[in-house]
């Protein structure tokens, strides 16, 4: 009964997580839409990905599977990069410098 | 562009780019039974060679790095193509593949399969074209900043 | 054995990347182009002949079987259509370095070149939907390479046109095969006919079939769907031109052909009407922009969209006649077409230009040419004996035996527009008045852009001539395509 009640809890929980994950998405969208400024934009992104990491992490429990795992730490890779770029583009204008300094 | 300090960026890529390294070399080798393989592994190493490229520029890689992607993407295509070619020497259909287990020094017993090979031509294909495209965009943009820096 | 089966594809593929390691010596690739074009030639035809005497070879990717594995079937249809192909490519191959400019050609042309030819013969060779998909992105991003080739303002512009427009459809393309998959499960184009007779949910394998087309039409620039082409295919060199206009297309009429002859045939009531209406329209849209244009390349280019509205009449008839047309029309419009690109890329060399109302007078100076591209016209049109002739005669005659007197009305009328297009490059062009300020000295790379162009034309008038030798294997293609039993045996039953 009670394990019972702890699996449902769990249940339930991932998807009001999956649904609040959702939304804050739809809302991520709006500002990187409107701005106002690109550095608003770029912290939008970010917390974009962010969401993506605990979608992929709520649907790997939802589907009892470690297999999700990498797919979490390759997104954050490729955001850390992505935030890194748009940084310093915003920073300097350059992604890649031609000459060192 | 004065005032501009990328210490913590620079400290950081020396510690997070081999960690990179290393997470590609795992998602290659966990290709072959579980989420991974050649593409995913050559995109990764190719995120630690940008990431790279953006810390130190373009410069100071190439004096590094002194590798010509175009090569590294024909030299994975031309991999890729043998492999599965190999089949035909021993009258199998084309892509056939096969493996066996090896007791390697460190690793302990391993499966390892010619599957890995066709692998292999994949990842340096990945790793070729990700790194061409991006520093041929890198490329357009100096010559730009020339022309602005000229009128 | 059935290795033989892979090897089309495999040849083009190696030809490319070799070609990849050495852009710059122009020399050297230009050697190594013409030879693996003549290895693909020769090997293309004996494994049309192998296939033609023994049957069917079917190729299991690894050793997977059927259902589960990679299928690569070189039926009658395919080899066939590999062998124009490595025609196509062979002449191309002769064609391109007196056409592209040393820079061009040394921008991977070669490279980009033989990895289209291997996803088109990927295309025509591939026994299951997901790798149909997956040869068309190959296709389609070798000829995104090709399209910019140069680097024009204008090549860019309607590059960009090109490209998302297929981007979509590609998009579309996987969604679809999804749904397929979804509600029939399995992707396997033999197992795929098995499975829709048994079936029962019709309506939706109908919805599913016409999304199909849709994607299809597309690619194959069927009425409403061709605007995007003509403009995209004048724009990158002759000889890419003729690539796009000889291969690319017909993949997309290839495809239709294969998958509404051999999966979706269980409502030829709806499916089949649609095309008949379809076929209609394109063939009279197409003729009608080739007459509203005074530029030789898009006159050339617009006589594409008929060609394709000629092979889906054949389609929509579903009958013995009319697929065996359709097979006959594919077979004589990919050569054709490749040679009357070729010509009249020799032709805007010659004249300087490739407006026509600024040529004239150029048959006394270029009388070869000329002449070529007047039989041309005369093949494309379809005027007896050539092989256009043939072609149109199986078709019309299967749309008599079913009163379709509408599309038999529309396809005779397209026919005279054709000829009258095409014939109007030659009285305005080669006869006319000499203009004035011709560029000079060209005679002797107009001379090398005419001969492949010659030999694709004396082709094309075999085929013509010699119908009563190609008349039987066209015979046994369609009958393959109508009985299905032959194909899915060969492939499920190995």
């Amino acid at each position: 009964m009670l394990e019972d009640f702890g699996g449902e809890l769990l249940e339930w929980t991932v998807i009001v997580c999956l649904v609040a994950v959702a939304f804050s998405v739809v809302i991520l969208l709006i500002r990187i839409i409107i701005g106002p400024t690109n550095a608003d934009r770029a912290v939008a992104l970010d917390t974009m990905g962010i969401n993506l990491m605990a979608f992929a992490g709520l649907t790997a429990i939802h589907l009892v599977t470690t297999k999700l795992n990498d797919v979490i730490l390759l997104i954050g890779i490729l955001l850390f990069i992505g935030t890194i770029a748009i940084a310093k583009f915003i920073e300097k204008g350059v992604i890649i410098d031609r000459n060192n300094h | 562009m004065k005032n501009y300090n990328d210490l913590i960026l620079r400290t950081m890529t020396q510690l997070i780019a081999f960690i990179l390294l290393g997470f590609s070399v795992y998602l290659f080798f966990a290709g072959h039974n579980s989420p991974g393989g050649g593409f995913i592994g050559g995109l990764m190493t190719a995120a630690a060679f940008i990431l790279m490229y953006i810390t130190y520029g373009f410069d100071n890689m190439s004096k590094v790095l002194p590798i010509n992607f175009r090569a590294v993407l024909t030299i994975g295509l031309l991999v890729a193509t043998l492999s599965g070619i190999g089949a035909f020497v021993f009258g199998e259909p084309f892509l056939t593949q096969t493996f066996g287990y090896f007791n390697l020094p460190i690793m302990g017993e391993t499966e390892l399969a010619t599957a890995m090979i066709f692998d292999l031509g994949v990842y340096l294909t990945v790793v070729g074209v990700t790194m061409t495209i991006i520093l041929t965009i890198a490329t357009d943009q100096k010559e730009d900043s020339q022309e602005q820096a000229g009128m | 054995m059935s290795n033989l089966a892979v090897l089309p594809i495999v040849i083009p593929l190696i030809a490319s990347v070799i070609s990849a390691f050495i852009p710059k010596k122009l020399g050297l690739s230009r050697f190594i182009a013409k030879l693996f074009a003549i290895i693909f030639l020769v090997y293309a035809g004996y494994l049309a002949w192998v296939v033609f005497t023994d049957g069917i070879i079917v190729m299991q990717a690894s050793g997977w079987a059927a259902p589960f594995g990679i299928s690569i079937v070189a039926d009658y249809l395919s080899v066939t259509l590999v062998l124009i192909t490595s025609i196509l490519t062979t002449a191309a191959v002769f064609y391109a370095p007196s056409s592209l400019s040393q820079l061009q050609e040394s921008y991977y042309f070669y490279t980009f070149m033989f990895l289209m030819i291997s996803g088109v013969v990927g295309a025509f060779l591939t026994g299951d939907l997901f790798n149909l998909f997956v040869f068309f992105e190959v296709l389609l991003m070798a000829s995104y390479g090709l399209i910019v080739l140069g680097g024009g303002k204008v090549q860019l512009r309607e590059s960009l046109k090109y490209v998302l427009f297929n981007v979509f459809s590609s998009m579309l393309f996987v969604t679809t095969i999804g749904f397929i998959y979804a509600s029939v499960g399995t992707v396997n184009m033999a197992h795929l006919a098995e499975r829709i007779q048994e079936a029962e949910q019709a309506g939706i394998l109908t919805g599913l079939a016409v999304l199909l087309f849709f994607v299809f039409a597309i690619k194959a620039a069927i009425f409403p769907l061709y605007y995007w082409l003509p403009n995209s295919y004048i724009v990158p060199n002759p000889v890419v031109s003729a690539l796009f206009g000889a291969l690319l297309t017909k993949v997309g009429i290839y495809s239709i052909l294969r998958v509404f002859t051999l999966i979706f045939n269980h409502d030829i009531g709806i499916t089949h009407e649609i095309f008949t209406w379809l076929a209609i329209f394109t063939m009279l849209f197409g003729v009608i922009g080739a007459l509203s244009t005074q530029n030789v390349k898009l006159i050339v280019t617009y006589n594409i969209i008929p060609a394709i509205g000629f092979i889906l009449m054949g389609i929509s008839l579903y009958s013995s006649a009319g697929i065996e047309g359709s097979v006959y029309y594919l077979v004589h419009d990919m050569i054709i077409k490749a040679a009357l690109f070729f010509l009249v890329g020799a032709l805007v060399v010659a004249a300087g230009t490739d407006d026509l109302r600024k040529m004239g007078g150029l048959i006394t100076r270029y009388p070869v040419l000329g002449w070529l591209f007047f039989i041309g016209s005369l093949v494309l049109a379809g005027v007896p004996p050539f092989s256009g002739f043939i072609g149109k005669i199986l078709l019309l005659r299967g749309s008599l035996e079913q009163e379709e007197i509408l599309l038999t009305v529309a396809a005779l009328i397209t026919s005279l527009l054709i000829l009258y297009s095409m014939i109007r490059i030659f009285v305005r062009g080669f006869w006319g008045d000499t203009v004035e300020g011709l560029p000079e000295g060209q005679n002797k790379k107009v001379r090398h852009l005419t001969i492949p162009a010659a030999v694709l034309l004396a082709i094309s008038i075999f085929i013509g001539i010699g119908a009563e030798f190609i008349y039987p294997h066209v015979e046994t293609i369609a009958n393959m395509l109508l009985d299905r039993a032959e194909y899915i045996n060969a492939v499920l039953r190995e």
